[in-house]
């Protein structure tokens, strides 16, 4: 303790330290930060290290954080060899001739989502050298405001002295810690990117969204899966929207158990996982087996091994995330956090993207402008996507009064479902809107196929404050799903039929 | 002593039985366009690099290949349909690669001495 201060007077009375800033953590907040900041001149380093699962089942991962390794982009890699599944049975009504059975090699898929993380990986390593950022495999922690301690694997220590310090170091899944059996026999999401063979019959415990699109891949390849949830689904989002989504992946395959919970996981003889779980409903036992177990049930900050009690950043004490201003500030000056570690902060990576160029561009002194975390528009990946921006119906509800919002919708089919005879009762259209005056648009929902494509130009109408009269002035484009957005109409008020019908 | 063995190729046949001859070492391999009795290339960002690669090839790690290809003529490599194209999925030269991984570096990136250099240096 003494060291750092002498070394802090030290440096305050040279006025040079190692970097201008340090950026622990190398995923999509930290390298956006440090990159942006390397172009205005700074002296950045970027610690970046993984420390293996839980069950060092699997090795550890490139450079890119879990956006890159473990999350959206396997994720959405999986989801569209899933998806393929689906457009080959449509294939055959459209005239295709393809030969039954059609199967899914896992192998074959993994080696093509590996290889592509690993050119991400790669690429990320030449844009910091090629920035000049300072790359470094090592684990950060805080020595005090100035001072960041690195180890590398072998154990071996570096000291780095920083102007500031930003903390990125996102989250990890976690474990139940009561299940006897989960941490052994179980496996996370962090390991399911990773497995160089089919986790077979699954059980995937959990109903977030991780939860939800990975029983939504699974199914969709062909293996027999089923979601346990202990209460309801996709929380915080809207519900009636998170009914369909479920609705569909039932109607398509995945089993669900509602409101169960499991007891303990025993690995039987021939390899096997039998799970004991409780059906809360009626008190029951149940058990069955499956080859994997996945748990879904939430994530939790990287913020233990930081020595952050050590120098009184301020954490949450219900999620253990970091408390920050609205410029990313912590409790302690010159340490800045941001990303998923951020508390309040939309776990995801656009906006870590962008609050890591804007925090680099104030403290290099180029920008006062703060992060707008307002207006983030999103999308499920499950089997039938979501996308939505603004608020859920019960949130409008609950801000604004049931009688002051006006709900348009419409049950509407795609197109491309009717030739190929699947069912399109799940895909929706949710406009709330402010009941009077304009009729500002406070949130906007879909289900439907690419519902992410279809929501982002929405989203940026949403950011300009898009009314409904806007939406129905606007002419659809034709034949698309998007289009019917433009054409809702009928509102819940009404009691009318929303499914629309024809031209 | 050299750490790593060198090898020249001409084409891609002879780039392919050089390779299947090493299995299971680290193999960087460079492609350049042809060059001529002079010895100069006709790929003019082939000429600026060459240099700049052999600059840092003291930091190959012992034991690894380093097979410096000739693609072969403009004409061959401007068709879209050669095999460096198709099968080894190569988008232009030169290319510094390091066979079997993503690790590539391609066109003004090999002008990058510090980039060249970590290709050699890092896992």
């Amino acid at each position: 303790h003494n060291f750092s201060f002498f070394l802090s007077f030290f440096l305050f009375l040279g006025g040079k330290y190692d970097y201008d800033l340090v950026v622990i953590g190398g995923g999509s907040g930290g390298l956006a930060c440090s990159k942006e900041a390397a172009q205005f001149g700074q002296k950045v380093a970027v610690l970046d290290y993984v420390d293996p699962t839980v069950k060092g089942k699997i090795k550890i991962w490139g450079l890119g954080g879990t956006c890159v390794n473990v999350g959206c982009i396997p994720k959405k890699l999986i989801h569209q060899a899933a998806l393929f599944g689906t457009a080959l049975k449509d294939a055959k009504k459209y005239g295709w001739q393809i030969s039954e059975p059609v199967c899914h090699d896992w192998a074959t898929m993994m080696e093509g989502v590996q290889n592509h993380v690993r050119s991400l990986n790669w690429g990320h390593r030449v844009q910091l050298q090629d920035k000049k950022v300072k790359y470094l495999n090592f684990k950060g922690s805080l020595v005090d405001e100035h001072t960041v301690k690195g180890l590398t694997k072998a154990g071996k220590e570096t000291i780095l002295t920083a102007k500031n310090i930003v903390i990125v170091t996102g989250g990890r899944p976690k474990y139940p810690t009561n299940i006897p059996g989960a941490v052994e026999h179980g496996i996370t999401s962090d390991d399911m990117f990773w497995l160089k063979k089919s986790p077979g019959k699954t059980l995937v415990v959990g109903a977030s969204y991780v939860a939800l699109e990975c029983a939504g891949f699974l199914t969709g390849i062909g293996l027999d899966t089923t979601v346990m949830v202990r209460s309801i689904a996709l929380r915080g989002f809207d519900q009636q929207m998170a009914g369909l989504v479920t609705d569909y992946m039932e109607t398509y395959g995945t089993k669900f158990a509602w409101k169960c919970v499991p007891k303990r996981v025993d690995k039987l003889s021939s390899g096997a996982l039998q799970v004991t779980w409780t059906d809360t409903q009626t008190g029951g036992e149940h058990q069955d087996t499956y080859d994997s177990v996945l748990w879904a049930v939430g994530r939790a900050p990287e913020t233990k091994a930081l020595g952050l009690d050590k120098l009184g950043v301020k954490l949450n004490q219900e999620t253990g995330k970091i408390v920050l201003a609205t410029d990313e500030s912590t409790s302690v000056p010159n340490i800045y956090a941001l990303g998923d570690i951020g508390e309040g902060r939309p776990e995801l990576t656009p906006t870590a993207i962008k609050a890591g160029k804007l925090l680099a561009r104030r403290l290099a002194g180029q920008s006062a402008e703060l992060m707008n975390y307002d207006n983030v528009p999103t999308t499920v990946f499950t089997p039938l996507e979501y996308g939505c921006v603004g608020l859920s119906e019960e949130e409008a509800e609950k801000r604004h009064g049931k009688d002051n919002i006006e709900v348009y919708h419409a049950f509407y089919k795609p197109l491309e479902f009717t030739v190929a005879e699947r069912d399109a009762s799940q895909c929706y259209i949710k406009v709330v809107c402010k009941r009077f005056g304009d009729q500002t648009i406070l949130g906007l929902h879909f289900t439907g196929p690419n519902a992410g494509e279809v929501m982002q130009g929405f989203a940026m109408g949403f950011q300009c404050g898009a009314t409904y009269s806007h939406l129905s002035q606007t002419v659809g484009i034709h034949p698309t799903c998007a289009e019917e957005v433009v054409k809702v109409n009928i509102t819940k008020h009404s009691g009318l039929d929303a499914t629309v019908t024809g031209c | 002593m050299a750490k790593y063995e060198e090898v020249s190729v001409r084409g891609y046949d002879e780039f392919c039985q050089a390779v299947s001859e090493r299995k299971g070492k680290d193999i960087f391999a460079y492609f350049s366009g042809d060059k001529d009795d002079q010895g100069k290339s006709w790929c003019p960002d082939c000429v600026k690099a060459e240099p700049v690669v052999r600059g840092e090839m003291a930091h190959l790690p012992e034991g690894s290949v380093f097979i410096y290809c000739q693609v072969g003529e403009r004409a061959y490599w401007k068709n879209p349909n050669n095999d460096f194209k198709k099968t080894l999925k190569l988008s232009g030269v030169p290319t510094l690669l390091r066979y079997g991984t993503p690790q590539k570096l391609v066109e003004e990136e090999c002008f990058k001495a510090d980039l060249v250099k970590m290709m050699f240096t890092e896992d």
